[in-house]
């Protein structure tokens, strides 16, 4: 550095000899500044006075004056708990902007498509916004807005916290608490009874929703509100004025629900009345002649009978299916066969796809005309012509995919490998993963204020079980030609070790259809149980500031 | 602060990058006493410090992958810190970044070597610490980056967003606050010889 070729009368500038003393002087001046304070000792005294100074800045600034406050000494567990408050405020933005879309436009619309005459008959809407779940939801709604409040009142004061003091903070948080403890709660009553028979006999009425559970439940009386009930056997001889959630080996209505029926059986009996829709997973769904549904029928059994009448739409995945009595809507049905019998009258249009041809009895009214059915072709995935093409496409995908995710994250990529080699824990996590995700994130989707991150987490899911088979042909490729950490070696292991996958599987397909089930839900386990350490090994890694020892102040 | 690029140091660091927490224990409680005195020196309150040396932990552990193994651990810690109280200086608007460059206004006074010597003689390392809370935040910045942290005059300009050859005319008038502010006048900074 050359400072400006300015002196003040024969003596240095203060700037030259402190650029000088911090060897900021290039060679040539460096030295004529040397020469000078040789034979000048004004300069000499400025220069030595400048190098006190500096060595009095240091010696000051690094002077332990004040120890460590005892704060710092669990840092990272306050960076921990920013980034809770960070998930936190996230959390209830979403929450308030799906609240907010819901009432903005969801609801409206529902509004008026229930006006309209279509709320019942749509699949969607049926799950969605008409099953015994909604009530749960509606409780959640209410969650919802208490927790954006709270939300918005942690992040006000996290904000002027400069300006709380802690006591402050403490006792506004305390006040806060208490008047939200204040607010009017909502009228809820949520009775439950259990025990070897359950019984609601005629004269009683129970008054809010009910949660039934025992070997037989008879319900004689009325429940004005939802019924959950689970036990062996049930009956419905009284009235429901809301939904009835059932889990059971029987169940049989000859009474009246006012809501919807859905039922987690072996055999549905309804002789009386449901009033608005009836899901059911069950082995046998019986819909008696005296039988009345009012609105839709989505069955998902072995045999369907349809005697009564039903108000709205049917969807139906059976072996068989028969109807013999009245659908006021569109019949959708896939299985092995339907019959529809002579005195059966169906308003809209009937599809059917089956291994059979449906039979119609003559003197069956089908108003929309005869039924349009497809005859059920086995596809690529149950054997055939293109099975091998099929095959090879689909190793070549997975071959494509796996290098792109390698060379995207060759490191992440290796972790897994390594990961997988551990065969118990990931086949144990992988097992976990599999089974319980799907389950979580239903579950999210359920309670509304979960949707989008049920749906983000079934996502996920999905990757994750289509990425597990390049885990483990990763695996096999190591196996055959050792570890490496080059990352198109990598690839190489990965494509070497797919392709022997794509070569196995026809094989294994070709013996027997379950060993084929069994063998890829093997590798689907390992595979997502070794991606899954892997991750877990990483989020450890990245937290590991947080389980750092604190240090003493 | 323990000694930066010991044997001891470089397995920790090494150890931390490769996801270690105990390691990252080892290396927190090594500097971060270094860093809250830097950013004590820095900033105006303790409370600024605090918080300004959890998050420069915080930003180093994310960074952790950044760091170039070649170069004094302490020295990219100082750095990290340094562009963050600088930057947090900025967010408060309260750092003066429209002092001039001109270098028509460098001081070019040969002041009293003996009458300098006799003021740093009588003042203690508290009243340098004091006076150092009164200087201007640019002025206070410079000289923690280079006589606590022993930056280079190009990180200073770096960090500063000032040409390097001006680093010097920082320090120097930095130099000549503090001396007024020890005073009390400003007899050191103005006057002189010659």
């Amino acid at each position: 550095m050359t400072p400006p070729q300015r002196s003040a009368g024969q003596h240095l500038d203060e700037m030259t000899l402190l650029l000088y003393l911090e060897r900021q002087l290039d060679r040539e001046r460096a030295a004529d500044v040397s020469s000078h304070m040789q034979s000048c000792g004004d300069c000499m005294t400025l220069f030595r006075a400048l190098d006190r100074e500096s060595r009095l800045l240091t010696r000051a600034m690094l002077e332990e004056d004040e120890p460590l406050p005892a704060r710092l000494a669990s840092f990272q567990q306050r960076a921990k708990r920013s980034m809770q408050w960070i998930w936190m405020v996230t959390f209830g933005l979403a929450a308030s902007g799906v609240y907010a879309i819901y009432t903005s436009y969801v609801e409206p619309v529902q509004s008026r498509l229930q006006d309209a005459g279509f709320g019942g008959t749509s699949l969607l809407g049926l799950l969605v916004f008409q099953s015994a779940f909604w009530k749960g939801w509606q409780s959640m709604l209410s969650l919802v807005e208490i927790l954006a409040f709270l939300v918005i009142g942690v992040s006000a004061a996290l904000l002027f916290r400069r300006w709380f003091r802690r006591g402050t903070l403490a006792a506004l948080l305390v006040t806060g608490m208490c008047g939200a403890l204040m607010l009017p709660a909502n009228a809820a009553a949520f009775e439950s009874r259990k025990g070897e028979t359950v019984e609601i006999t005629k004269e009683e009425t129970i008054k809010g929703d009910i949660f039934l559970t025992g070997n037989r439940i008879v319900i004689d009386g009325t429940v004005d509100g939802d019924v959950y009930a689970f036990g062996q056997d049930i009956e419905l001889n009284g009235h429901i004025t809301g939904d009835l959630l059932a889990g059971s080996q029987t169940i049989r209505i000859n009474g009246t629900v006012d809501g919807n029926l859905r039922g987690f059986v072996n055999t549905v009996t309804v002789p009386g009345t449901i009033g608005r829709n009836l899901m059911a997973w069950a082995q046998v769904v019986n819909i008696d002649s005296k039988g009345k549904v009012g609105r839709s029928l989505t069955s998902f059994c072995q045999t369907l009978g349809i005697d009564g009448q039903i108000n709205g739409d049917v969807v139906s995945f059976n072996q068989a299916a028969r109807i013999a009595g009245t659908i006021q809507g569109e019949m959708r049905a896939k299985g092995e066969m339907l019959t529809i019998k002579s005195t059966a009258h169906i308003t809209g249009p009937v599809k059917f796809e089956g291994d059979k041809e449906p039979r119609v009895e003559s003197g069956a009214v089908l108003t929309a005309g005869p039924v349009s059915y497809t005859k059920h072709t086995p596809d690529h995935r149950e054997g055939g012509k293109g099975y091998l093409f099929f095959r090879l496409l689909w190793t070549s995908s997975f071959i494509l995919y796996g290098m792109v995710l390698t060379l995207l994250m060759p490191k992440f990529a290796g972790d897994c490998v390594s990961s997988a080699e551990n065969a118990g824990p990931s086949l144990g996590i992988g097992l976990l993963i599999l089974l319980s995700t799907p389950i979580a994130a239903i579950l999210a989707c359920v309670t509304f204020v979960g949707l989008p991150l049920g749906l983000l987490t079934l996502a996920l899911w999905f990757v994750l079980l289509f990425s597990a088979q390049i885990v483990f042909g990763s695996v096999i490729g190591r196996w055959i030609l050792g570890p490496t950490e080059d990352t198109w070696g990598r690839v190489g292991r990965m494509a070497l070790g797919m392709g022997i996958l794509g070569v196995a599987v026809p094989i294994v397909h070709q013996t027997n259809h379950w060993i084929e089930f069994f063998f890829k839900l093997a590798l689907m386990i390992w595979g997502m149980g070794a991606i899954s350490l892997a991750i877990y090994k990483r989020l450890q890694r990245s937290s590991g500031a947080v389980v750092a020892p604190p240090m003493v102040a | 602060m323990g000694a930066p690029g010991t044997a001891e140091s470089t397995e920790a660091i090494a150890r931390a990058r490769a996801g270690d927490p105990e390691a990252w224990g080892e290396l927190y409680r090594e500097y971060a006493p270094a860093i809250f005195r830097f950013c004590r020196r820095a900033l105006p309150t303790r409370e600024d410090a605090e918080d300004a040396t959890m998050d420069v932990f915080v930003k180093v552990h994310e960074k952790l992958d950044q760091y170039d193994p070649s170069r004094p651990f302490s020295s990219w810690l100082y750095k990290v810190a340094a562009n963050y109280c600088w930057d947090l200086l900025r967010r408060r608007k309260i750092r003066q970044d429209k002092e001039t460059e001109d270098v028509d206004e460098v001081p070019l006074e040969h002041p009293d070597g003996n009458q300098l010597e006799q003021l740093i003689e009588q003042r203690t390392s508290e009243e340098v610490r004091k006076a150092l809370d009164k200087l201007p935040t640019r002025a206070r910045m410079a000289l923690v980056m280079r006589y606590y942290s022993d930056m280079s005059y190009d990180e200073i300009a770096d960090e500063l967003g000032v040409r390097r050859a001006f680093v010097g005319v920082v320090l120097l008038r930095a130099r000549h606050e503090l001396r007024q502010a020890l005073e009390g006048t400003g007899a050191l900074a103005v006057g002189g010889a010659g």
